[in-house]
């Protein structure tokens, strides 16, 4: 089924809900609606499967090591205060 | 004279910590900064534009951390106060340098393209195994991508998808209400979509 045979309408009204739908943040009635129109939008599910994929991203991109150099002077620095 | 209802205090993995540098041992500070000094630098460095401002933030938000220790009342987890505080430190930081207005993103600027092919099929960087995906270079587009988010977009994004904060917990460190954190959350994640299609069709 191509876009054009739904209301862009209800794209938009499932497009504003999506981060929340990926947060399990909405009622089991909203859900459904948003899993029954992105079955039938392609754009919908594509649109829904690559903010899931950021989220996934994000929660699963390496930490940066704190440097070396700054690590000792924060060290140092907490020294002084703790021992003031 | 009617009295206070008292608030529940919560208990975490750091409450001991605190209780035993509260109760003297301010040499048990350094081990409660060990804790939280890679999560903090991390925060800094996607909250603030460079490597030295990101250790700035580290620095000071331990500072106000041991100054204000005494008064924390564990009415919220030591992590969540941690990062009101660290958040404080930026929006000062962010006073002193003088930044332009922050730009609001509107939602009509993310909708999906009417027919665009890219559209209409899953990319394969939202296809393959995540591990396939991660690497290095893509680690450090997504932090850049990230600062170059409004700031008050940017800290709901780090919270919620970074550092696993709840909605509410988010609200709560940034004073905000709910909704307003889910609404931003929604428009930086889709910012940040926006910015992972570019890297990858140039890739």
């Amino acid at each position: 089924m191509s876009r054009h045979s739904h209301h862009i309408k209800e794209c938009i009204r499932m497009f504003e809900k999506l981060s929340e739908y990926i947060d399990s943040e909405l009622d089991e009635l909203t859900c459904r609606d948003i899993e029954r129109h992105v079955k039938s939008c392609i754009q919908c599910k594509t649109c829904l499967e690559t903010l899931k994929r950021t989220v996934a991203l994000c929660r699963n991109a390496e930490r940066e090591a704190v440097p070396e150099l700054f690590s000792r002077r924060l060290k140092a620095f907490i020294q002084d205060l703790s021992s003031e | 004279m009617p009295t206070r209802p008292k608030t529940k205090s919560v208990k975490d993995d750091d409450s001991e910590l605190i209780a035993a540098i509260n109760a003297g041992q301010k040499k048990q500070f350094y081990n409660l900064v060990k804790r939280y000094e890679q999560k903090l630098y991390n925060f800094g460095l996607k909250m603030c534009r460079d490597i030295t401002d990101a250790e700035d933030l580290v620095q000071e938000t331990f500072l106000n951390v041991f100054r204000y220790l005494k008064d924390f009342r564990q009415e919220t987890k030591f992590k969540n106060w941690l990062y009101r505080i660290a958040g404080n430190v930026c929006i000062k930081k962010r006073r002193r340098s003088k930044f332009a207005p922050e730009k609001e993103l509107s939602l009509e600027e993310f909708l999906p393209g009417e027919d665009t092919v890219a559209e209409r099929e899953l990319p394969d960087w939202a296809a393959l195994p995540l591990e396939k995906v991660l690497n290095r270079e893509l680690n450090a587009t997504i932090n850049s991508a990230i600062r170059s988010l409004p700031q008050h977009y940017r800290a709901i994004i780090i919270l919620r998808d970074i550092e696993g904060f709840s909605t509410e917990e988010t609200a709560q460190i940034l004073d905000l209400t709910p909704p307003n954190v889910k609404v931003r959350l929604h428009r930086a994640r889709l910012f940040l979509r926006e910015k992972l299609k570019d890297y990858f069709q140039n890739e």
